[in-house]
Formats: structure tokens, sequence, C-alpha cells
């Protein structure tokens, strides 16, 4: 999984590319370390280019969202391709998670 | 800045002895204040009582002198004055004046010969102030300082009124005491009709408020008798029904199709997609629960059966649950798109979830029961 993120204040565009699961979960860890500091981030995470997610990179991503919400920041996650977008879905994480 | 001399103010020498006595103990008075205020916050933090404000403040040198200029010959002494102190509690509702009105009276020593309850001394065809005055003073067993005996000997005044109480005598102390200027009957009259309607108004709001109470306490004593059909469906009602834990079971059944952990999350959006799909009563939910749970442990099966995915969020209960109705009812694909437009936000994927899902769920038992 490649993480590019470009920061504009505290809006943050972050690019995803590739698979996320539990061979590169801790990896992507330490990737996002920049989103999980500074008051009232915005965070788009475009997730255009990524490939697929597991349940690993579902508990990522609720990690980033509670210390987003903890932060009083908001996140969203944008172009997801349908395979992922289905993973969001049937765990019902789609419910909990904004992505348009 | 105070500290200049007191014969700015013009007095006799009995009201300049007093000011003196004042200016010795303003910082016993500001304790005092910081006691009584800090206490009564406590107790209405501790009994629940939101209120509008709690405000206190100690009497200005020049405020204290004015009033004795107007009316020093009735006091003996400084300690005679019972207002230097004053913490005022505002609250929502007349029925809290009288709790907080409890909690003052158990908590310090009432001077009950000075205290006095401006809301029972109207005539019965006169309107006006209203408030509770208590004179109080600091009990030994809330705080004692031995060297400042003063903190328990000296009085204070806690006002206690409702907000719409608070604001006529704003308005009435504006209107009638501010200016040089008399002001006319007319206005007068009006201010005192105003005063009626407000009184009318306070009754209303404890009045509506306990119609509320005796509803939700109701409402509650059904969700918990399991009375659900006869329980309307709102925010409070969904929200008494969500704490019975409803969908625990299914969540459950569903997480052990992958041995999964369950995250935990409001359920409360929902509420607004069971109205969306016409249901009318808690009934309803608790129908399509012990009707249709089967088929969404189908649907969760074939949905998640098939993956790896070891986490799912509370909410899949509901969602599949939705879904399962959504079906049944044979409103099919445009009824699942329409619901997913609903629930997530319009998208051209939703249109193709409800494809795929209805393709899927071909297979399940309940569609081919419906057949």
């Amino acid at each position: 999984m490649k993480v590019t993120i470009n920061q504009d204040g505290n809006k943050f565009n972050v690019i995803l590319e590739g698979r996320l699961d539990t061979t590169n979960a801790d990896q992507f860890q330490k990737d996002i370390e920049p989103l999980m500091n500074g008051d009232k981030p915005e965070i788009t995470l475009d997730c255009k280019a990524m490939e697929y997610t597991s349940s690993q990179g579902l508990r990522m991503f609720l990690m980033l969202q509670k210390s987003v919400n903890s932060r009083g920041g908001s996140m969203v996650m944008t172009d997801m391709n349908p395979q992922v977008k289905e993973v969001f879905d049937i765990t019902g994480f789609s419910n909990i998670i904004k992505i348009i | 800045m105070e500290q200049d001399s007191l014969e700015k103010y013009g007095l006799d020498p009995h009201c300049t002895m007093m000011l003196e006595e004042y200016r010795e103990h303003k910082d016993s008075f500001n304790r005092i204040l910081e006691i009584s205020t800090g206490c009564i916050k406590n107790l209405l933090k501790q009994n629940g009582i939101m209120v509008t404000a709690v405000e206190g403040r100690v009497k200005s040198e020049k405020s204290l002198a004015g009033k004795l200029e107007l009316k020093g010959y009735k006091y003996h002494s400084l300690s005679d004055i019972t207002d230097i102190i004053g913490t005022r509690v505002i609250t929502f509702y007349t029925d809290d004046v009288d709790k907080v009105a409890a909690l003052a009276e158990n908590s310090f020593d009432i001077d009950w010969e000075n205290s006095v309850d401006k809301r029972k001394m109207h005539q019965l065809d006169s309107f006006g102030y209203m408030s509770l005055h208590y004179i109080c003073r600091i009990p030994k067993s809330m705080y004692f300082d031995e060297a400042h005996p003063e903190i328990n000997t000296t009085r204070f005044e806690v006002q206690l009124r409702t907000t719409l109480q608070h604001m006529w005598a704003n308005m009435d102390h504006d209107c009638g005491y501010k200016g040089e200027v008399e002001i006319p009957r007319e206005h007068l009259r009006n201010m005192i009709r105003l005063a009626g309607v407000l009184e009318l108004a306070d009754d209303e709001f404890s009045r509506i408020r306990t119609a509320v109470n005796d509803y939700r306490r109701q409402v509650q004593s059904l969700v918990a008798g399991g009375k659900f059909s006869q329980v309307l469906l709102d925010v409070d009602t969904f929200r008494s029904y969500l704490n019975m834990k409803p969908f625990d079971k299914l969540n459950r059944r569903i997480a052990a199709i992958n041995q999964a952990e369950i995250h935990d999350a409001s359920l409360m959006p929902y509420l607004r997609m069971f109205k969306y799909l016409g249901f009318k009563t808690l009934g309803d939910i608790e129908n399509l629960k012990k009707e249709s749970s089967d088929d969404a442990y189908q649907l969760a099966t074939l949905e998640i059966g098939g993956t790896d995915l070891d986490i799912i969020s509370a909410t899949v209960a509901l969602q599949d649950l939705c879904i399962v109705h959504i079906l049944k009812s044979g409103s099919g694909e445009d009824g699942l798109a329409a619901f997913f437009d609903e629930l997530n936000g319009p998208s051209d994927y939703n249109r193709k979830r409800a494809q795929r899902l209805v393709e899927k769920c071909a297979r399940l038992p309940f569609m081919n029961k419906k057949k």
C-alpha cells in the first residue's frame, strides 16, 4: 500500500494505492502518523487506486476516524472501487465512516 | 483602587463607619461568596438540575455607599445589611425554584425571619416581582476557619427565580427605578400585565415539562413491559428501545459466522430509516426482528461467509434486517437503491449494490418463500 499525503494547513489529501492487509498494516499505521496529530484536521482519503482492504485495514480506518473525531476534525473516503466499497458495506462500516 | 478616602461619598459618620467596616471585611465577603456559590453549583450538579445561570457578586463599595446614602439610617451596623453578598440562581422552571430552595435549606443556615418568598406576597389581583429570597449563613459543618469566624456569622442572600421572572425583574428595574423621569402609568400598567402573562407562561412551561416526563415514564414502562405496539416511534422511544439491546443477539449471530469482533456504533441513525420505511411503532420493528432475523442472518452469511472479514459494525444486523424487509415487501432493486441513497447519500454505486443484492438474494430461502 502506497500512501501519499499532501498537506495544506489542516487539510490533508491522502492518496491510497494498492492493497491494505495484515502484511502491510503496520507500515500503513506508520505512514498515516502525520494524520494523527493536530486540531480539526480535514482529511480526504482518495481511494481511487486502492485495490483491496482486509479487516486489518478496516481497523486502521476506524482508528483514524476515532482520532479525527476526538480532535474535532472530519474524514471522508472518496472514489472507492466497487470491490472495496463492498467490504465497507457488508461489514456495516459504510454506516459509520463517511464515504462519497 | 477603592482604598481612597471615604469622605468622597459625603456620608454621615455612622454610614462612613459602616463603609470602613465593609473595606475591612471585603476579603471575607469574597470568600463567603466563593463558598456559597461553589456549594450551590455543586448541589445543582449532584442533583442534575439544569439552570440558566448561577450569578454571584459582592456589592461594590460605590453601590453600598449609594444604599447607605438613601437608607443608612435604617441600619445599626453593617451586619444588618443582608445583601452585601448575593448569589442568584436563575432556573428554567418554577418547580426548580422550589427544588433549589430545598437544597439551600438543607445546606445553609437560613435566617427565616428575614427570608422572604415574594411569590407568595401578591394579592389575588396583583402581579409583579416574583423571587424567593433566602438570607443565609454558612454552617460550620460546611466551612470553618478559626482565624475567620465572621465567615460563619455574616449573612448573605440567595435569590431564586425563573428565567422569565428574571427577565421581568430586570425590565421592571430599568423602567421603574433607573431614570429620574417618572414613568407614565400606562407603561407601568403594561409591565404589571406582562408579569401576569409571564406567570402563566412559567406555569405552562412547568406543566408541559411534567406532561412530557409523564409521557416518557409511560413509554419507558411500555417498552420495559414489552408492549411495543403501543409505543409510537420517535427519538425518545427508539432510544429507550435500543437501551434494551434488541439487535445484540442477531449481531452476535452474524459475528459468529467469521468469529468477528463487533465494533460498537450508534444505531440512532436507523430511526430515520425506519421512518423512511413507514414503520410507525416499536412494535413494527419488533415484528421485523421476529419475522426476519433468520433471513437477515442468511443474508449476512451470504455476504461475509465467503470472506475472511473478522470485524463488523453493530449496525450490520439493522442494515440486513432493512434489506430483507425491502426485498420481502417486493420493492426490489428500486426500493433497495432508494434505501441506500437515503442511508448513505445518493450515488450511482447504490444502484449497482442494489442490483448485486437482488441477484445474490434470489438464491435465499426467504425470496423463494415470497414467490
